[in-house]
């Protein structure tokens, strides 16, 4: 009888009820969608700081990665790389010489960071080729050693295909040495970083550029799916410690760390932000409920007259809000899952908030479009807590509701 | 009982003899309103005892403290001062509570207006109290069918408050307070808001019920046709029983 009582007073103000399923229903499904983009965001964000890291792991030479110095390599590159791809969460380990010099044509000179790479491995991580614009990407079939530049490079340097190129940077014995490249082709990303400043060319050309035979400056590392980073970077600084050289072994969030306080910061934001429209919906229940309770002071002195204690009244009248927010959280869930598949089929490119030119720790994001994913986790968590704001929203309204004397409720109300 | 002795109006001593036998029993009750800063005196040492059967009419002008009288005896108030027992029960001495249950286990209400439960139909609203004492549904149906049959209502169970006339409506309440075999049903001014025919109606039907079910019934009302079928009347005027006025016996 609570029940069909409650669910019967619900629709007496069919109005009311509706506007306040509404608004619960709304900021539950919104906070749903809400969620599912940002982990979605992140997620890429992720992904891409991690890309743009080089891996989910990083091992160099000690103090590479603050110098970024051609001279910091790793002398036993082959034993490393090997080392490191029998580390278990291992998927990819990808060897890489990274030159910082300079790149001079007959029209100027421009400052490069050489990317020696071996391209079927690097594809674990990313594949430049399919930002390749003009020429070929790294043929190795080529005679001379091929290098592949970023498109505003080759604009300034007033270069066409097959043009000669020269290198100057320092070898790993300090040494400045001098190395002869034909363009073979380029690439343009819309990355400002490696359209202005990267080039890409073969492992042992690069190697063979600055006389590093057999040395490597990077190990990036894609790792299994759903380890987390700093367990994998512990098994790979195991495993290293026998080969005796000073190395350093970073995740990619010790290598990137103002986008992992970044992402932080952005969750941040988006809790406060669904705090901040729940805390509103609450009031406004509460609110209303209290209004609902004023108005129907007679109906709780008679039930209260009739023998219903205080407790069944404000249990009655909780009934009432479980009964209206589980309604509300069905719509909710409805709207939010729909949401979600929407999102998820069709994508939200960042470029339709008028963002174009995003880029953070030097990995663009303007490009990016925001799809949804769903972490139950957080969904369940979400549930609970829109359900406990609500109902807890009607405690005090409904302990009024259980203190009316009888008496008074049905003399002052007549 | 009708015709029985009683204390008549004006105050006696507190804590004078109890009489054996009695329903309800009260002496020197007072209750006492603050209304802003003027202190209203609603019952100012109210004697009076009713017995079980008993079918009587507080019967006295607007104000002259009938529905409070009648809060204080069942339970929906508490007097300022004075004692009362009702069914043996020293009722100021209930908490909250107490009171609630007490008046589910003892007390069948009819009041003005607002009887019912708005979103229950005439059934539901007539088996609340049973369903509150946690008797089984096949019980209910037992108890309130028939009764509601017996006031002619047994093709409007499944109606709404806002479905029936106000003398129906009136007459699910009288359902209800006897559905629960009460002690004592208080009735406040029933027949208020209905025509001449349909309160002589519902006063025919609850003087049968008195009759067969022995069922104490207190009233209160300032209809000198109501009064007239009362088989006792007691009258207040300015918070006490007017003891002049009482009749006895009908």
């Amino acid at each position: 009888m609570l029940w069909r009582m409650a669910w019967r007073n619900l629709w007496r103000h069919r109005t009311r009820t509706l506007i306040m399923t509404s608004a619960v229903a709304f900021s539950y499904g919104l906070c749903l969608f809400s969620m599912g983009m940002g982990d979605d965001g992140h997620g890429q964000m992720l992904d891409e700081a991690a890309k743009g890291a080089g891996g989910d792991v990083l091992v160099h030479e000690k103090g590479y990665w603050e110098d970024k110095s051609s001279d910091l390599v790793m002398r036993r590159g082959q034993e490393i790389l090997s080392t490191v791809e029998s580390v278990p969460g291992v998927r990819a380990a990808i060897p890489r010489v990274l030159i910082t010099g300079l790149v001079s044509s007959a029209s100027g000179t421009r400052p490069l960071l050489l990317q020696g790479i071996d391209p079927e491995r690097e594809k674990a991580l990313k594949d430049y080729s399919e930002d390749l614009s003009s020429g070929v990407y790294l043929d190795q079939s080529s005679r001379s050693d091929p290098l592949v530049l970023g498109a505003v490079i080759v604009e300034k340097l007033e270069l066409d295909l097959g043009d000669r190129v020269v290198l100057t940077a320092s070898q790993p014995d300090g040494e400045v040495t001098r190395a002869l490249f034909h363009l073979t082709g380029v690439v343009k990303t819309g990355f400002r970083e490696v359209d202005e400043m990267a080039g890409f060319t073969t492992l042992g050309a690069a190697q063979n550029a600055i006389s590093a035979t057999g040395m490597l400056t990077q190990v990036g590392v894609v790792m299994v799916e759903g380890l987390p980073s700093d367990t994998v970077a512990n098994r790979i600084r195991a495993s290293l410690r026998p080969v005796g050289e000073d190395l350093e072994v970073l995740t990619w969030q010790e290598a990137v760390p103002e986008m992992v306080g970044f992402i932080q910061i952005d969750d941040a934001f988006l809790y406060i932000y669904l705090v901040v429209i729940f805390a509103i919906v609450a009031f406004a229940i509460a609110n209303t409920f209290l209004m609902a309770v004023m108005e129907r002071v007679r109906e709780f002195g008679l039930l209260n007259a009739l023998g219903l204690r205080g407790g069944g009244v404000a249990r009655l009248l909780l009934t009432e809000t479980l009964l209206m927010t589980l309604l509300a959280m069905a719509i909710g869930f409805v709207l939010g899952f729909a949401g979600h598949l929407a999102a998820s089929h069709w994508g939200i490119p960042v470029a339709l908030w008028g963002v174009d030119d995003m880029e953070l720790s030097g990995i663009d994001f303007s490009n990016m479009v925001m799809r949804s994913v769903v972490n139950p986790t957080k969904w369940v968590a979400a549930s609970i807590l829109v359900a406990l704001v609500t109902l807890g929203s009607a405690l005090y309204p409904a302990w009024r509701a259980s203190r009316f004397e009888p008496a008074e409720a049905m003399r002052l109300y007549e | 009982m009708s015709g029985q002795e009683t204390p008549t109006g004006g105050p006696s001593e507190a804590g004078a003899t109890w009489q054996n036998g009695a329903l309800i029993r009260m002496r020197q009750i007072t209750r006492t309103y603050q209304d802003g800063a003027l202190e209203v005196h609603a019952l100012r040492g109210v004697d009076l005892d009713i017995a079980e059967g008993e079918f009587t009419s507080l019967a006295g002008p607007s104000g002259s403290g009938k529905t409070t009288l009648l809060n204080i005896i069942g339970v929906l108030d508490k007097p300022t001062s004075g004692r009362i027992e009702v069914t043996g029960t020293d009722i100021t001495r209930l908490d909250k509570g107490e009171a609630a249950d007490f008046r589910l286990e003892k007390v069948g209400f009819i009041f003005q207006a607002y009887n019912l439960v708005p979103v229950l139909t005439a059934y539901e609203n007539a088996e609340f109290t049973l369903l509150l004492r946690g008797i089984s549904p096949h019980e209910r149906r037992e108890k309130v069918e028939p009764l509601l049959e017996r006031v002619g209502l047994g093709d409007m169970m499944d109606r709404k408050p806002h479905e029936l006339s106000g003398g129906q409506q009136q007459r699910v309440a009288v359902v209800r307070a006897l559905a629960t075999s009460p002690a004592l049903i208080l009735a406040d001014e029933p027949t208020a808001n209905l025509d001449s025919e349909t309160s002589a109606g519902l006063l025919d039907l609850m003087l049968e019920l008195n009759q067969e079910l022995n069922t104490t019934f207190l009233f209160s009302t300032h209809d000198p046709v109501v009064i007239e079928r009362a088989r006792r009347v007691v009258r207040l005027l300015d918070g006490r029983v007017d003891g002049r006025a009482q009749r006895t016996g009908n």
